[in-house]
């Protein structure tokens, strides 16, 4: 799930860093205004868990294992801004100490895991939220629709920038991106699964943990200090749609070379054609343009399987999870809306 | 587990003196390097290699240890970076593979030294005078602090969990269980999270963070 130094190009990683700086900066700013004392160690504790939890491994077949990601649970206890502070300080952890993910690829790598997953995972877990009157069901729900959306959003937003690191004339996209949608399609079930599973546990062992992430939006009743406002609905509508037209593209990009002339020409018109500073030599490869004729049925195959199945066995764990919760809420449904 | 990791943080070696900014920006700058060369140009990416090379030998990091390291490192990699000429049906993109296999294995490499080189609390105090917000820094902070326990605490329950399993579990009990394990972590964490809290209201805290100037305290 990392990206290593050298995948994307150093234009990419300086163009995604940017982002990554710009969002985590708001973040921080927001979290500054929520600072109650209490903030900063829930914050730091909430990113050694999601570190933590990133160790249980999830057997997929038989030497094949996956792992949390946690951007929708960070952003589900803690709320989306320290939800994102803790998934980017995760995510230096883990280049500082382990050298998992590169130095230059954190930017890419605070984009899809950190913002796309605590903000664009709250918004979509609140989106989905609002069409369930029973706020502890949208709870579940929503996160697990949440981390699969995030995932493939993030997938896409991987499609997006691998296109614009190296020359078409080195590889056909269309292929790289069927694996990569077919892979983290099989990614963000499990991500779902254990999120959905994991919140749902702690609803039913410890449910003010997850409702308290209200208290932190909410003034405290000590000090008076006033959290940080609510966020606007039409921004969390936005993000959200965001998010989800990401995951849709996602299913979109194995079929993005047939649209590369027209990514071309617009790179072309904004005077960055030469957006490759990866020293590659172009021709090398160039002769090698027939492939066998199976991939092209398997491509089509694979992305409506992945696009298909995933959103069917996506829905399908939501309404499970959903019942299987005890049917009394407790009254502390207001909450839950910020 | 935090041995292994940055097990020749604390060395007395050439590198190791260095200034920490010196640190930073020499991996900075061998990454930079690592990742810009291009790959067809076979001796200046060896030359990047010998200089990290070099780098290693000179912090005193023995070469079976990043050997080891790099074990580990290796087999994502290579799955990354071979799922490109094998969606290609193997006609394609290989370049693409030796590239990401090479900077990948540099930058590793690099990232490792600066690691052993550099303990976290110096890693911290640089990042401070980078003028990070302090927020961050004492977030990260108890992050760190915290990573070991709760580490410690995860392996406390694996160890349980084990204990009570007489019968190998079937995947989808395998999964329940691992998902229950982090949900029952989270709790736990969340717990301590507010005991340490009550811990630092006792001992005065305002929400500010407040950090020992180290330079004035190697004053004479």
């Amino acid at each position: 799930m990392h990206i290593q130094d050298g995948v994307l190009s150093p234009v990419v990683c300086a163009a995604t860093g940017a982002i990554s700086l710009g969002a985590v900066s708001y973040s921080v700013h927001r979290l500054k205004q929520s600072v109650g004392d209490r903030t900063i160690p829930l914050t730091g504790m909430m990113a050694a868990l999601v570190f933590a939890g990133q160790m249980v491994n999830f057997p997929i077949g038989a030497p094949v294992s996956g792992h949390l990601l946690g951007g929708v649970l960070a952003a589900t206890v803690v709320g989306p801004w320290a939800g994102c502070v803790a998934m980017t300080l995760v995510l230096f952890v883990q280049w500082a100490l382990f050298s998992d993910g590169g130095l230059f690829a954190l930017g890419a790598n605070v984009l899809h895991m950190a913002v796309i997953g605590a903000w664009g995972g709250h918004a979509v877990r609140m989106f989905v939220q609002r069409f369930f009157g029973d706020c502890r069901k949208g709870i579940v729900i929503g996160s697990v629709v949440a981390a699969w959306a995030t995932v493939m959003a993030a997938a896409a937003l991987f499609c997006l920038e691998f296109r614009l690191s190296w020359p078409p004339s080195e590889i056909d996209f269309s292929k790289v991106f069927t694996l990569m949608v077919s892979f983290h399609s099989l990614i963000g079930l499990g991500e779902a699964l254990i999120t959905g599973v994991a919140i749902s546990f702690v609803l039913n062992q410890r449910p003010e943990l997850i409702w308290r992430m209200g208290t932190l939006a909410r003034p405290d009743e000590e000090t008076g200090r006033s959290a940080h406002p609510p966020i606007a609905t039409i921004t969390r509508t936005l993000v959200a749609g965001l998010v989800i037209a990401l995951a849709i593209a996602a299913f979109l990009s194995p079929f993005a070379s047939s649209f590369d002339d027209g990514l071309e020409a617009v790179l072309g018109k904004l005077g960055i054609e030469n957006f490759n500073l990866t020293g590659s030599v172009p021709g090398l490869l160039e002769d090698y343009d027939k492939v066998p004729v199976p991939v092209a049925a398997w491509q089509s195959i694979a992305v409506s399987f992945a696009g298909i199945g995933g959103t069917l066995a996506v829905f399908a764990l939501a309404w499970l999870l959903g019942k299987a919760l005890p049917a009394a809420p407790p009254q502390l449904s207001e909450a839950a809306g910020e | 587990m935090s041995d292994f990791l940055d097990r020749f943080g604390r060395g007395q070696s050439m590198c190791h003196r260095w200034p920490p900014f010196a640190k930073l920006f020499a991996a900075i700058a061998m990454i930079l390097a690592a990742t810009c060369v291009p790959i067809t140009h076979g001796p200046l990416v060896g030359i990047v290699a010998c200089v990290i090379f070099f780098a290693h030998t000179l912090a005193r990091i023995p070469l079976a240890y990043v050997g080891r390291r790099l074990l580990f490192f290796w087999p994502t990699l290579f799955l990354m970076a071979i799922s490109l000429p094998l969606s290609q049906a193997g006609q394609k993109g290989w370049l693409l593979f030796v590239t990401i296999l090479v900077r990948g294995t540099l930058s590793f490499s690099t990232a490792l030294w600066l690691v052993n080189v550099m303990p976290f609390d110096q890693l911290l105090a640089t990042l401070r005078r980078l003028r990070v917000p302090d927020v961050l820094l004492a977030i990260l902070s108890l992050m760190y602090r915290f990573l070991f326990v709760l580490w410690d605490e995860l392996d406390r329950m694996r160890t349980a969990r084990s204990a009570r399993l007489f019968r190998k579990p079937s995947l989808w009990e395998t999964w329940r269980s691992a998902a229950h394990l982090v949900g029952r972590l989270l709790i736990r964490a969340l717990d301590r999270a507010d005991r340490i809290h009550g811990a630092m209201l006792a001992r005065g805290w305002d929400g500010r963070s407040r950090w020992i100037d180290q330079s004035r305290e190697d004053r004479p």
